[in-house]
């Protein structure tokens, strides 16, 4: 079965540097429950890399919510910080830190590009700019 | 009959009662003690032997602190009070009432003193459209204590009331049975403590330094500071002098801390945007930078923080994009509205580089400069690419969040605020004028930074290519030639939104328009379609919309007022923008020197003094900001370089004015002007 949160560190493992600000550094751990049984994952981010283990480790900030509230903020179905207000999801330690890590998390599924749906609508017509000047 | 409000507050914690200090909950206006965009109470209503009281005066000390002085006994009779009642009030991260009664009888008197509490723990959006609580309020009667919890599944906010002398709790309040000597007095200090629960059921504020429940003393000493660290005025002005003091005082009013911590930002404006806006915030930090230069920097982190990465339809995110409004409450925590941020404006993202940029030039700070390149330049990148949503080299906006997203995404975000000459209201998206100005502004800032500190001569070049480009564009798409002035926006047919408006003196402001076209934007903004005396209408008399009430379509803004006097300064129209700073100090006269939201747009001849705008927020940011931008507009103070340009042009009559110990990258300089008998114009279209 899919695991969108496996999926989604593994992601940002890779694509880390694009991800996070050039200069992001810290650590962060997120314990994440399911039916009482808590898994781990420990996030290294060193000047946009990232580094991702398994292991309970002593990081500057530790989020724990549920394991399937994250595989929605995995996927951009939820939102970190309505979580965070709604008290759905705890934070211990560095705030700033996961409001800097929150730029991994994915758009909502299905968001699309405005301007592309705006050159749809338009499509074949002029727009302002591209006509003559009007007398 | 409706009593007049008292307000006290401490960053985004606030008390609003009647005169009396009572709360009683009210449908239209927010009164209530509020923290988080969350209402703690909802009644607190103060009765001895059952009745209410009157009030003999109030006393606004501070503005953390108020003080009641109350009688029992019906205002139609004489009174001759036996007893007399103090409420001494503050708010410093949770609310603190002294109550004192007095016996003045040469008799022991016994009396019955109760406090009616109540929560409904609306949130701030549900106040003007109240409506059944999804979660539930439970009251806990504890023998030191009322506790009163609101839970929504695992949302939970908690108000705890206790009282430093013995008191009875109920359900609905706290009873004093009391005896008091002849000629005693007996006193309570009841404290309200506001929690909003995180991790383990602990205050997710506990963190923040600014919300451990400080005194009034420290909030005192740190007024104290906050006014020693000003730049002191001294003028033959008196409302100038008494309008610049209390914009101080309302400006440390209005410094809040966000749940990420760090130090105090400005919130928008008491009651309703007790809050983080990025064009607000933005503004008021441009307004207050030679006064108060330590909000800058902090609002800058802020906002590169939140800035966007990614899409989101619902709270309009887009990548590059800054933020236009924060919320704690419980509708954005459950997503039924998109501040959690919401970023629906097309403004905050070029406002954002801007203020980076006089940021430096006024103190030299280069470690942020350096610091929050990557955020300046994905800034930069937005304007050309999201923010250019028509893809034709223009700033547009159109909502996504159908919902309840903003339509105008601009400062005149009300539905009618962009509308064309004849009333009609252009089709999505619209690209309003001040946009371009903004966007141009940033790009030479933009470029200006990229030379100076990013080593990156090349980005430099292009932004200032891209910026005269936009400029020669700007000034043939926008211009009207008929009207001869800048239309308020385009439409999508690349058509001209022809309304007169306010916008124009914005254009000033940025640098976008064309000097030959200049003297013709400052004669349409001093002239009696858009000038009522008071200031600048935001929509011309005579426009289809017009309406000197309309809250975007013709009162006049002091913020608004504030930026096309500064526009004015630019371009070298020294004695009109004297005209509007003289028209603001003279309005402010009327307000106590606290320039409100809005005012009416009426004529001056008409009304001998300025009509508030009927729901405007008080005190508030960039009305707060004002005076400042002005002051400094008169004084004629810009950076260059390591060092200060003075050059005074102050109106005829207005006579002496020194500023003594501007903070800047120059150390503390003063600076003096004066106003002369006679006055020479600088001819129209001059760039200082």
């Amino acid at each position: 079965m899919a695991d969108p949160t496996a999926e989604f560190f593994s992601r940002i493992e890779e694509h880390g540097p694009d991800l996070l600000p050039a200069k992001a550094r810290g650590r962060l751990r997120f314990d994440l429950d399911r039916d009482g049984e808590v898994e781990h994952w420990f996030v290294a981010v060193n000047q946009g890399n990232v580094l991702v283990s398994r292991e309970k480790r002593e990081a500057d900030c530790v989020v724990a919510t549920e394991k399937e509230l994250f595989d929605k903020l995995a996927t951009g179905e939820a939102q970190v910080l309505a979580a965070y207000n709604r008290n759905d999801l705890t934070v211990r330690g560095n705030l700033p830190l996961l409001l800097v890590f929150r730029r991994a998390f994915p758009s909502p599924p299905g968001t699309r590009d405005p301007r592309e749906r705006i050159r749809e609508r338009f499509a074949g017509r002029r727009v302002a700019g591209e006509r003559e000047r009007r007398p | 009959m409706t009593k007049p409000l008292v307000s006290i507050l401490d960053g985004n914690t606030f008390v609003v009662s009647d005169n009396r200090g009572d709360i009683d909950p009210s449908p239209t206006f927010p009164t209530g003690l509020f923290s988080f965009d969350t209402r703690f109470l909802s009644k607190w209503e103060l009765t001895v032997d059952g009745n209410r009281l009157n009030v003999l005066s109030v006393d606004d000390l501070q503005y953390f602190e108020s003080q009641f002085f109350l009688v029992p006994g019906e205002p139609t009779h004489y009174v001759d009070a036996k007893l007399s009642i103090i409420r001494h009030r503050t708010v410093g991260g949770s609310f603190v009432e002294e109550l004192t009664v007095l016996n003045h009888e040469d008799q022991p008197v016994e009396v019955t003193v109760r406090l009616n509490v109540e929560s409904d723990f609306a949130d701030l959006f549900e106040i003007k459209d109240v409506r059944e609580k999804v979660g539930g309020t439970t009251v806990v009667v504890e023998e030191d204590r009322l506790r009163l919890y609101y839970q929504r599944e695992t949302f939970r906010r908690e108000a705890i009331v206790t009282s430093t002398a013995p008191a009875e709790f109920d359900r609905h309040g706290v009873t004093f049975a009391l005896r008091i000597g002849a000629h005693q007095q007996w006193q309570t200090r009841l404290r309200v403590e506001t929690l909003v629960e995180g991790a383990g059921g602990r205050d997710i504020r506990l963190s923040i330094q600014r919300h451990q429940s400080r005194s009034p003393e420290e909030l005192r000493e740190d007024l104290d500071a906050w006014l020693a660290r000003a730049p002191k005025l001294s003028s033959d002005s008196e409302p100038l002098t008494e309008t610049y003091q209390r914009s101080l005082i309302d400006l440390a009013a209005l410094r809040y801390a966000p749940l990420t911590a760090g130090p105090p930002l400005p919130a928008a404006g008491l009651p309703w945007f007790m809050t983080m806006f990025g064009r607000d915030s933005l503004i008021t930090c441009l307004q207050s930078l030679p006064f108060t230069p330590e909000l800058a920097g902090p609002t800058l982190r802020f906002l590169a923080l939140a800035q966007g990465v990614t899409l989101d339809d619902f709270r309009e995110r887009e990548p590059g994009k800054i933020l236009h409004e924060v919320r704690y409450g419980e509708s954005t925590a459950f997503e039924e509205q998109p501040h959690s941020p919401y970023y629906g404006s097309a403004d905050s993202t070029p406002l954002f580089v801007i203020l980076l940029d006089e940021y430096e030039r006024w103190t030299g700070d280069t470690e942020l400069v350096k610091a929050l390149e990557h955020e300046a330049r994905a800034a930069l990148n937005w304007i050309d690419r999201y923010g250019d949503l028509m893809g034709n080299g223009y700033v547009w906006f159109e909502r996504r969040n159908l919902r309840n997203g903003l339509e105008n995404q601009c400062w005149k975000d009300s539905w009618d605020g962009i509308s064309y000459s004849d009333g009609r209201l252009p089709a999505f998206p619209r690209a309003t004028c001040e946009l371009q100005g903004y966007a141009y502004d940033a790009k030479m800032r933009g470029a200006r930074l990229a030379r100076l500190f990013w080593q990156d001569p090349v980005y430099a070049e292009r932004l200032e290519r891209e910026a005269a480009e936009l400029k020669r564009r700007f000034n043939r798409d926008f211009w009207v030639e008929d009207g001869e002035y800048y239309a308020l926006a385009l439409d999508t047919e690349g058509g001209q939104v022809d309304a007169l408006s306010s916008n124009i003196g914005h254009l000033l402001w940025s640098g976008i328009v064309d000097d030959d076209r200049a003297g013709k934007v400052a004669e349409h903004l001093l002239g009696p379609r858009l000038f009522s005396g008071w200031g600048v209408r935001t929509l011309a008399e005579g426009e289809g919309r017009y309406n000197p009430i309309g809250y975007h379509v013709g009162t006049v803004w002091p913020f608004d007022n504030s930026l096309i006097a500064w526009g004015l300064r630019r371009y070298g129209f020294r004695h009109e923008a004297g005209q509007i700073a003289e028209a603001m100090i003279a309005a402010g006269r009327y307000f106590g020197g606290r320039l409100p939201e809005a005012f009416a747009g009426y004529d001056r001849a008409l009304t001998k003094y300025p009509v508030q705008y009927p729901t405007a927020c008080s005190p508030q940011a960039w009305s707060t900001g004002t005076p400042m931008l002005l002051i400094r507009t008169l004084l004629g103070l810009d950076p260059h370089g390591e060092h200060l340009v003075v050059d005074p042009a102050l109106p005829v009559g207005m006579g002496r004015m020194e500023l003594l110990d501007i903070p800047g990258r120059w150390g503390l300089i003063d600076a003096f002007g004066r106003g002369r008998a006679e006055h020479s114009r600088t001819p129209p279209g001059l760039m200082e």
